[in-house]
């Protein structure tokens, strides 16, 4: 059988409607600028429905890969277009929906070169979309690329603070990953013998030996985890956030950094599960390492886009914390702290966006007094910084909770480093709440308007997702499960 | 068929008293920001509807079989079962009573008092997010759901402490008290997870169960109680977590009123009775939580005496009262300790909010100058903080007495004196700063002539103090009937009234002792400020370097201070940061030059120049021989 359908391709559709997007702006003529806001709008609108659709839809009783896609492509190669669905990639396509939603409502007010601009996302959200919901070695490192390549020319173009180099270390960085994946998916492709691509089929135990696996992993654990932030491969991220256009960094912080995260999670520990247990001492360690050393230097930071580009770093320790523990609790912990952060950051990156383009300064002491001046807009700010505190009722709470009771069980030692590492996220966070939004009205900055009821759309949207999740983490938890229950037990 | 009808309804009063608050809040956050009378009028409705739920629970309670549990499933993930539900039990009945009247006669206050703000709506959707999570945190089935709600007890009151965030001391004060919490937190999450890892279960009567000792070596049980013990001291203010609370008075006074009686540091000690049995277990780890009450009891009463802030001195009162109730706890007396938190709660909330009208009238929290500007002046405030002063001080016949007499007997009953007496010197100390206080405010030296309609103002301003005057009548008149309710109280909390027997026996001595030294700090406190041609100068002010020890409160804020600044900031941020810039970036920066650098020596080679190139060709066809022939 060449060809598997679901009933309807929901997850092509996805994807199509990323293309179709891209494509309509191609012709719809530069200057008429609203009209490419509203294609993009209504595009990543469709986008976003489609994957709220599939995250409830998903029969969670039953388990395993559903709304399966997969067509033979390249048959020597045993390469498919194999798309599926299941309780870990639902979360991050339900992520990227939402965060390209609101990331194309955020920059609603750019002038400068929308076209490109806007076509450009969504080549760099299809890219995530497909890398995704791929199941095929090849279509994953196609996508993944196809998500990279976007990012130079939206942080070199439209960027702000030290544009050329943050976007040629980005890059550069990012390349070094794939150059480290790339070799690796090879070597797995050979070694198995099978002649196919197929993740399902090559995940089968028994596959690989293990002197395989350990040797496969650590390459593609540091090639992914590159993407993702992992201390000491993490300078790239505060630096490319800082540089990049708002909705750039949403996306970027919110998403690319999950693409990361994800890769180590699906290709990593899905093919090598005994390099997962050989590695996983090191990725605590380096997860544990990440936490404290992210919150300790973002208390030192001034620009307010790098204090949330290094509590990024802190949060994504805990995604790595969260993956090295080998128990389904630091899975579910993981992949929630990945949906939890991403919302979270795009929240932040949002709300700094409007007061920078308002202010044109995201200096923490030049600012000050900005409660007074744009109410609104601060208090999505501070939600924001509430939930990168970890206060309950906001979701990324829950995942921090489940990474912390299972780090514990596992590494004591370094479970009590992470958590101590709250003290400092408070610190930082709570300093730069009040550094920014209290005190003395900010005369300088008195006459500039609040957020509108539409810009702030996509904050609400962002806020409200929080608190769903923060309110019931069963609806999130459920779902991982069904697919995080049947790893573990596959490999004790 | 009926009983079920009956718990039915009993769920019904139990989510609708926990949940409107937060109705409120929303509703206020989302749509009433704009409208400031009805925010307030949506806050005050669904506080009163709570109140009511919760009187009709505390009444219905007299003849049901506690404990009663609904729970239902919140969150399952791998083994961690986590429910959310609901515990109705005498514990969180009373707590739950006393949180909402609290609530309500705070929040009709705050009419008075906060009338005209700007932030009004904001200041109500506080509250009633304070007053959701502080009642939700006293019905908590299960550890971790009361975590959930004592992380937003915090953030509550952090908002609530900075709420006049142009006020750079009072963001720095809110920030202060989230930041020193938070670390209390930190040690009471751990405990919380050691005990989920060895017992597997966080529900709270499970936890209280003997069955738990069976399971967890002693160790381990002391270590977990500790480790929980740690979240009371951040919350509840204790030795060495205290200066958070001092600073809080930054927030407008009806929050200090409601933060240090009947939430935020209630909690502390609310979880310290709700985890009675618990705690009990380990006999070790309870000497150090006498001690470490004991200790913040003290050096709270020796700030209190020498501070001229109105506020300040309730808040070092607070925590020395704090103290006194987990002494009361920690030596074994479930009741007393629990007694001591009801009354406290009553008569500090009245003293906050008496001075509170001072504050309002006067706009200054100095004692001395109110007393000087006619604070005697404003009848039902003196009145009402000498009922709640005397309550402090433990005099007879107000409801502080009483519950002061039952914490004393149970220190009675240590086989350790030391704990008696520090109680003793406790009672002493307290009934001096109270009266001190109040001798002040009521007999100046020198008043200032000050026009009458300024001191009561217009008839708008006179209604702003009716507003404000009746809850403190009411507030009053619950201290002075409180005590009375003691043997009733025992009943409904610990089933049966064991102590009423041998209270009077064994210790009938310490009755006349404790009410001795009492009187004896009142008459003290008469002798320097009260009676006519007094110095107005405490002793301790002779004494310039105790006064300084004790007005810099112990140092303990230097030492603070130091650490953020010097060890967090100063050494591990610094240390990071340039790690960060100059090894990890400045080598990825540097292999980058190389590369640059080994490029541009390379590109010589390519000089394009005939000779350069023959050069090259032959030098390379000359290794490559060398490699031939040698090999």
């Amino acid at each position: 059988m060449d060809i598997e359908l679901a009933s309807f391709p929901y997850l092509s559709s996805i994807l199509m409607s990323c293309v179709l997007g891209l494509l309509v702006i191609l012709f719809v003529p530069e200057e008429r600028r609203v009209l490419i806001k509203w294609v993009s709008l209504v595009f990543s609108g469709v986008a976003m429905l489609l994957s709220v659709y599939l995250f409830f839809a998903y029969d969670k009783t039953q388990g395993g890969l559903q709304f399966v896609e997969k067509v033979l492509w390249v048959k020597s190669l045993g390469i498919q277009y194999f798309n599926g669905a299941d309780g870990f990639n639902l979360p991050l396509i339900l992520l990227t929906g939402i965060v390209h939603f609101t990331a194309v409502l955020t920059m609603w007010e750019l002038e400068k070169r929308v076209k490109e601009f806007f076509a450009l996302s969504f080549v760099l959200v299809a890219g995530v979309f497909g890398f995704f919901m791929s199941l095929d070695l090849f279509f994953l490192f196609v996508w993944f690329d196809v998500s990279l390549f976007p990012m130079f020319p939206l942080i070199a173009i439209w960027g702000t603070t030290r544009k050329e180099y943050g976007a040629m270390k980005l890059f550069l960085y990012l390349l070094a990953g794939s150059a480290m994946v790339l070799p690796a998916i090879i070597y797995l492709f050979v070694k198995s013998g099978l002649n196919t691509l197929d993740l399902v089929a090559l995940m089968q135990p028994g596959t690989f030996t293990p002197f395989q696996q350990k040797f496969a992993f650590i390459f593609l654990y540091l090639g992914f985890g590159i993407l993702a932030g992992v201390w000491p491969f993490h300078t790239w991220s505060p630096v490319g956030h800082v540089a990049a256009p708002t909705s750039v960094s949403m996306i970027h912080a919110g998403v690319l950094m999950k693409v990361g995260a994800f890769g180590v999670l699906r290709v990593a520990i899905f093919l090598c599960p005994e390099g997962w247990r050989y590695w996983s001492e090191l990725m605590a360690l380096l997860a544990a390492i990440g936490i404290v050393y992210g919150a300790l230097v973002a208390l030192s930071q001034t620009d307010l886009k790098y204090v949330i580009g290094y509590s990024s770093v802190s949060h994504m320790g805990i995604v790595g914390l969260g993956l090295s523990t080998l128990s389904v609790e630091g899975l579910n912990g993981a992949v929630f702290q990945m949906f939890a952060h991403g919302i979270m950051t795009a929240l932040l990156f949002s709300s700094v966006g409007y007061i920078y383009d308002k202010t044109h300064t995201k200096m923490i002491p030049e600012l000050g007094g900005m409660s007074k001046v744009m109410p609104v807009a601060s208090g999505y700010f501070i939600v924001g910084a509430l939930a990168g505190m970890g206060v309950p009722v906001l979701a990324p709470f829950w995942a921090e909770v489940m990474v912390f009771i299972s780090s514990l069980k596992v590494y004591p030692v370094r479970g009590v480093l992470a958590i101590s590492a709250l003290l400092v996220s408070a610190l930082f966070m709570l300093r730069l709440v009040q550094r920014t939004f209290y005190g003395e009205r900010n005369e300088r900055f008195a006459h500039l308007p609040d957020v509108s009821f539409g810009l702030g759309i996509p904050r609400m949207i962002l806020v409200a997702v929080l608190i769903l999740f923060g309110l019931f983490p069963w609806l999130m938890l459920d779902l991982i499960q069904t697919s995080a229950i049947p790893l573990v037990e596959s490999l004790f | 068929m009926v009983s079920s009808l009956r718990h039915d309804m009993l769920l019904f009063t139990t989510l609708l008293t926990a949940w409107l608050p937060f109705l409120s809040f929303v509703l206020i956050i989302i749509f009433t920001r704009r409208h400031p009378r009805l925010s307030s009028s949506l806050s005050i409705t669904a506080v009163s509807v709570s109140m009511l739920g919760a009187v009709v629970l505390l009444m219905a309670g007299g003849d049901m079989a506690f404990p009663i549990q609904y729970t239902a499933k919140w969150l399952i993930s791998g083994d961690i079962f986590i429910p959310f539900g609901f515990l109705l039990d005498p514990t969180s009945l009373l707590m739950l009573t006393l949180v909402a009247v609290i609530s309500f006669l705070v929040q009709i206050y705050s009419l008075g008092y906060m009338a005209g703000d700007p932030g009004l709506s904001r200041y109500y959707a506080f509250q009633s997010l304070f007053a959701w999570a502080m009642m939700s945190l006293s019905l908590s089935s299960s550890m971790l759901q009361l975590y959930v709600f004592w992380e937003l007890v915090g953030l509550s009151s952090y908002l609530l402490i900075g709420f006049w965030y142009e006020k750079f001391s009072a963001t720095q004060a809110g920030k202060k008290a989230f930041v020193m919490t938070r670390l209390g937190d930190m040690a009471f999450f751990l405990g919380l997870l050691v005990v989920l890892q060895n017992f597997g279960n966080l529900n709270i009567p499970e936890m209280n169960s003997p069955e738990l000792a069976t399971r967890i070596s002693p160790a381990l049980m002391a270590l977990s109680a500790l480790l929980v013990f740690g979240g009371i001291v951040g919350k509840s203010a204790q030795f060495p977590l205290l200066t958070w609370l001092p600073d809080a008075m930054e927030g407008p006074t009806p929050v200090s009123a409601l933060l240090h009686s009947a939430t935020m540091v209630a909690a502390g000690v609310f979880l310290f009775a709700r985890l009675f049995p618990f705690f009990s277990y380990s006999a070790g780890a309870m000497t150090i939580f006498l001690a470490i009450g004991t200790i913040s009891m003290l050096l709270a009463s020796t700030m209190a005496m020498v501070d001229r802030d109105i506020k300040r001195v309730w808040a070092y009162s607070t925590i020395s009262q704090l103290g006194f109730m987990i002494m009361g706890l920690a030596a074994g007396s479930f009741f007393a300790g629990t007694f001591h938190l009801t009354t406290h709660a009553a008569f500090k909330a009245l003293l906050f909010l008496c001075s509170g009208v001072w504050i309002h009238q006067y706009k200054t929290n100095d004692m001395f100058q109110v007393g000087r500007l006619g604070g005697r002046g404003l009848k039902v405030p003196v009145a009402c903080i000498i009922v709640a002063a005397a309550a402090l001080a433990g005099l007879p016949p107000l409801s502080g007495f009483f519950s002061k007499e039952a914490v004393m007997a149970s220190l009675a009953a240590m086989d350790n004196p030391v704990w008696l007496i520090a109680g003793l010197v406790g009672a002493f100390l307290t009934s001096y700063y109270a009266f001190r206080l109040v001798f002040i405010i009521l007999f100046p030296k020198k008043i200032e002539t000050v026009h009458h309609e300024e001191q009561v103002g217009g008839q708008h301003s006179l209604a702003h103090y009716w507003v404000m005057a009746w809850p403190l009548i009411i507030l009053a008149g619950i201290t002075l009937i409180l005590g009375f309710f003691q043997s009733s109280l025992e009943d409904f909390l610990v089933g049966h009234s064991v102590s009423e027997g041998h209270r009077g026996g064994q210790h009938g001595w310490l009755l006349f002792v404790t009410m001795g030294l009492s009187f004896c700090g009142v008459g003290l406190a008469w002798l320097e400020f009260g009676r006519r041609g007094s110095p107005q100068v405490g002793f301790l002010e002779r004494i310039p370097r105790l006064k300084g020890l004790f007005a810099e409160r112990w140092y303990l804020d230097h030492v603070y201070g130091r650490f953020v600044h010097d060890v967090i900031d100063g050494f591990f941020s610094k240390l990071s940061t340039r790690n960060d810039q100059q090894i990890i970036d400045g080598g990825i920066d540097g292999l980058s030059r190389f590369t640059l650098g080994s490029g541009r020596v390379l590109s010589f080679l390519q000089s394009g120049l005939l000779r350069h190139n023959l050069f090259f060709v032959f030098a390379v066809i000359a290794v490559v021989a060398l490699y031939f022939l040698l090999v």
